[in-house]
């Protein structure tokens, strides 16, 4: 891995740079533009969608608008059975979907960066009590966690973020640590240290710029756990009524009969949209691992 | 004089690199007796590896046989189709390589690589390959109790007697020894090739050994060729190149390296500089640019093929002033200061 | 033996991360919101029951000490009263796991003989057209949640084609005596093959990469080119060589893999009305049947750290250069 040149540039300027964002590989090019297209839908979604997404429409009848086909009466991808713009629920999935995904992608990224800097840097004892709760993160089954947690309390879309925080940065920190290990390994960092640097100087200046590009990766792993466990989750029921999201959409299709009714208009859509943001994010990651281990092969 | 088992002719190997290629062996001609071994020497990336396992037909993925002939037992196995090749391979051809420990299959026993090249390739029964296996043990030296023990199980020079084994599964005609002794300390260097030259002279075998240490040629090679940037330096009897040297290349060679029966040759000296880029080589003779002896000729013209003694030949504009040079060549400071 | 050594103290590890995580359970469902009495009894329990227990789990007493009657109950393999089948959820449990591990193994099975072969293929056919389709087509289906897999293809094969039954294990009234009698029957193989199938959708990418990037390595291996010079068939340089190498790592993530699919169940299971462990865990959390929800969850746990072990020792096994140390 080349060091990062210390440019005299602005801080802003020099921290994107150290993200060192995939931006010569196709896939992860098509990933970064996927992402780009959804975050502008999540933040124009009041534009975008033609109606409120919980609202029970009416045809110009003043009959209820269950179940329409795409294009009936003008719905796009028709209505649910009760009445509501697929299209529109669609729309605003997105703001849930990014705002879990980024948000435990972040906490996982942070709190899994820290540890593995922590025991990597310190090593010692404490490295050996954080590696053995990662050992006890990695015995806890995930799914059935979020479950018993999102039954326990009250039911949020901040369950699956606060479950994640408590259980997926133990991939991140392993990985984390034994770069941490294999950087303080190197010359520059024992020259640092005779040269009366401190600590946190030296892992500000030497060692936090070197793993940010891999957290980054752990980071955009996650997002795309983030969003599909909270598809479970609202899809088994245990989501937050009050929000839609694209798990929601799935539950209430399966729990009213779109599959009888032959309504893929209904859960197709939903799906087709988790399965682009997640893959979106697992090209980002492609290309960030040809950047970072070119040994690949890839 | 019996025709030689294989002949060489004009060989050509290039890599392709980047958008372009580059040719790593570029028309090496030479000949390999019957029954002796025949050394290959020269610096790394000067080809020698590549014309060894040419002669297999076994390269890189980016690399092609771009031209020449390579005459095996009166076939040019050059040209013939794959499938033909595929059968003379271990049977009549056979590889000892670098490094055992990276060639052997980690996940099988060797007894298990023996019986596969005995049975697949040598259509014996399973009983008939025990046997063999256990013959080939004997020969060159390892317990047949060892037979069941993985590769990691045994020391580097076992390993490469393990490989030398294998080699000589099938009683093939031709070995080709890929610096077989390189990876291994001085003591045992000379075990493996005493038993090497043992081997080949019981069996009758020719045996084409790769190396880059000259030492090694001198201990066990009956004649040598000497390679310099892809192409054929010097060629001749072991005793004539090594003692009467008349490429300069050959005479620097000789100064690098230290006798492997022990005895000091008095200062080593190195070659200044490095071999040239094969992307781009220079357009006379290869070594010209790190040639004591050098003149305006040499960096134009490239210099012919020349037989100047019986089997002797040199590929050098000043060969004919040979016994001069290597009284220049002998004294260090005419090495420091490149012409 | 140090292979033994190391074997021993990877249990003892594994043990402790098995006694965390049975702590944790404790403390969140002693710890949880409402009367911490809820994690074992149900109010419509006649008194006698209710009190039974009570002393069965000490629930009068403080907390410390609940934890060791917890502990003690547990090793005895006593995991209290189901709210909702007035049964023990032992039983329950254990009366399910075989429907899980059917389903789980068998979607396994199916991903891993695909994944690997796929995999060996599309490693031996690197750069070529296919490999450029094939990759992004396996990365998208890890991509996909699995219970709308499920949904799509209950929608096709089920509801629209009518080739395969909705939800369940067997058709009414069907009898089938005994355990191979069952699971052999073309009637619960039809109600297998929708979720097995949608489970092997899903797990066939694991195996396919890693068998992919660990055969582009070893094809790079000294000993595949001896094998191609000792004039060995393509076959056997391909298979019997770099394939083999390659698989060590596979087949140990193959223990892993059940782990997460026993996480996964949970969703599918509900999807395909599966009568199995995870489907039972979301039915018990939402009539907050928690003894039979911890329980539930307690077992997938057991499942996963076991599983995790023997991945180890399954490596060190199959590895001679570990096993013949």
């Amino acid at each position: 891995m080349p060091e990062l040149a210390i440019a005299r540039s602005g801080l802003p300027t020099r921290l994107f740079r150290s993200l060192r964002l995939p931006l010569n590989d196709r896939f992860a090019v098509f990933g970064l533009l996927i992402y780009l297209v959804f975050v502008v839908t999540a933040l124009f979604a009041d534009q975008i969608a033609p109606y409120d997404p919980t609202e029970i429409l009416y045809t110009e009848d003043y009959d209820l608008a269950a179940d329409m086909r795409p294009g009936q009466e003008g719905f796009i991808l028709g209505t649910t059975s009760l009445g509501r713009d697929v299209f529109s629920q669609l729309v605003y999935g997105t703001r849930s979907a990014l705002l879990i995904g980024v948000t435990a992608a972040f906490m996982v990224a942070l709190i899994g960066s820290l540890v593995g800097l922590v025991s990597g840097y310190f090593g010692g004892w404490t490295d050996a009590v954080l590696m053995r709760l990662a050992d006890i993160a990695f015995g806890i089954p995930f799914l059935p966690f979020v479950i018993v947690l999102a039954a326990f309390l009250e039911p949020s879309i901040w369950n699956v973020v606060l479950a994640m925080a408590l259980v997926l940065w133990r991939d991140t920190a392993r990985v984390i640590r034994s770069q941490v290990l294999t950087l303080r390994s190197r010359g520059y960092v024992d020259a640092a240290r005779v040269a009366g640097s401190s600590d946190a100087k030296i892992i500000l200046r030497h060692i936090a710029p070197n793993i940010l590009p891999l957290s980054f990766l752990y980071g955009s792993i996650a997002i795309g756990w983030a969003i599909l466990t909270e598809a479970s989750i609202s899809f088994l029921g245990f989501g937050d009524p009050e929000s839609i999201s694209w798990g929601y959409m799935l539950q209430d299709a399966f729990a009213s009969q779109a599959l009888a009714k032959q309504a893929y208009y209904w859960f197709v859509p939903p799906g087709l949209c988790i399965i682009l943001v997640v893959s979106a994010g697992f090209f980002i990651t492609r290309g960030y691992e040809n950047i970072l281990f070119p040994k690949l092969g890839r | 004089m019996t025709e030689p088992l294989l002949s060489v002719r004009n060989l050509k190997v290039s890599y392709a690199v980047g958008g372009g290629s580059v040719d790593a062996v570029d028309g090496a001609s030479f000949d390999v007796p019957r029954g002796s071994i025949l050394g290959l020497v020269g610096e790394s990336g000067c080809g020698k590896t590549t014309v060894a396992r040419a002669i297999t037909r076994v390269i890189a993925d980016n690399a092609r046989i771009t031209g020449g002939e390579m005459i095996f037992e009166g076939t040019d196995i050059a040209a013939i189709p794959e499938r033909q090749m595929n059968a003379l391979r271990w049977r009549d051809i056979a590889f000892i390589p670098q490094s055992a420990m990276n060639s052997l299959d980690p996940v099988y026993t060797v007894e298990s690589q023996l019986h596969e090249v005995l049975r697949r390739r040598g259509g014996m029964d399973r009983r008939a390959a025990q046997a063999r296996a256990e013959e080939l043990f004997e020969m060159v030296g390892i317990e047949k109790s060892r037979l069941r023990d993985y590769p990691h199980q045994f020391s580097g020079g076992m390993r490469q007697r393990v490989a030398i084994a294998l080699a000589l599964a099938l009683n093939p005609k031709l070995v080709i020894a890929d610096e077989p002794v390189t990876a291994l300390d001085v003591i045992v260097q000379r075990q493996i090739l005493d038993q090497l030259r043992e081997l080949q002279a019981m069996l009758g075998i020719s045996v084409i050994l790769v190396t880059h240490d000259i030492s090694v040629v001198a201990y066990v090679c009956d004649r040598t060729v000497v390679m310099y940037a892809g192409r054929i330096a010097e060629e001749g009897p072991m005793e004539a190149v090594l003692t009467r040297p008349m490429h300069p290349y050959t005479m620097g060679l000789r100064n690098a390296f230290p006798d492997l029966k022990g005895a000091a040759s008095g200062t080593l000296t190195p070659i200044e500089g490095a071999p040239p880029n094969l992307a781009s080589p220079p357009p006379g003779c290869r070594f010209a640019p790190r040639c004591p002896f050098a003149l305006e000729v040499c960096t134009r013209a490239q210099p012919p093929l020349r037989e100047l003694a019986s089997g002797h030949r040199v590929a050098c504009h000043r060969a004919d002033e040979a016994p001069v040079l290597r009284e220049l060549a002998v004294r260090t400071e005419t090495w420091l200061v490149p012409a | 033996m140090a292979h033994l050594k190391a074997a021993l103290s990877r249990t003892l590890q594994l043990a402790l991360v098995l006694w965390a995580v049975v702590t944790i359970l404790f403390l969140m469902f002693r710890l949880m919101p409402g009367n911490p009495m809820a994690a074992y009894i149900d109010p419509t329990f006649t008194a006698e029951q209710q009190e039974a227990l009570m002393a069965q789990f000490g629930l009068d007493k403080p907390l410390w000490e609940q934890y060791v009657i917890y502990l003690g109950n547990l090793l005895q393999g006593e995991l209290g009263q189901s709210f909702r089948y007035r049964e023990p959820v032992a039983e329950r449990i254990l009366a399910l796991l075989p429907n899980t591990l059917i389903l789980t193994f068998t979607s396994l099975i199916i991903a891993y003989a695909f994944g690997i072969l796929a995999g060996a293929y599309l490693a031996w056919r690197r750069g070529s057209a296919v490999e450029k389709v094939a990759i992004p087509i396996v990365l998208t289906t890890r991509a996909m949640p699995e219970f709308w897999l499920g949904m799509v293809l209950l929608a096709i094969f089920s509801f629209w084609l009518g080739w395969f039954p909705a939800g369940g294990t067997r058709s009414a009234g069907s009898d089938y005596g005994g355990f191979w009698g069952l699971y052999t029957s073309p009637d619960f193989l039809a109600y297998l093959a929708l979720p097995a199938l949608t489970l092997a959708i899903y797990s066939q990418g694991l195996p396919l990469l890693l068998m992919r990037s660990n055969m582009l390595d070893v094809m790079k291996e000294d000993f595949v080119t001896m094998a191609r010079i000792k004039g060995l068939s393509t076959w056997t340089v391909v298979v019997r060589h770099a394939a083999r190498n390659a698989l060590l790592p596979v087949m140990t993530s193959f223990a892993i893999a059940v782990g997460y699919q026993l996480q996964g169940n949970v969703v599918v299971e509900t999807v395909f009305s599966w009568p199995g462990l995870g489907r039972e865990l979301v039915r018990a959390v939402s009539a907050s049947d928690y003894p039979l929800a911890q329980g539930a969850f307690l077992l997938i746990a057991v499942v996963v750290i076991l599983m995790n072990l023997i991945a180890d020792l399954l490596y060190s096994l199959l590895d001679p250069r570990v096993s013949h140390a």
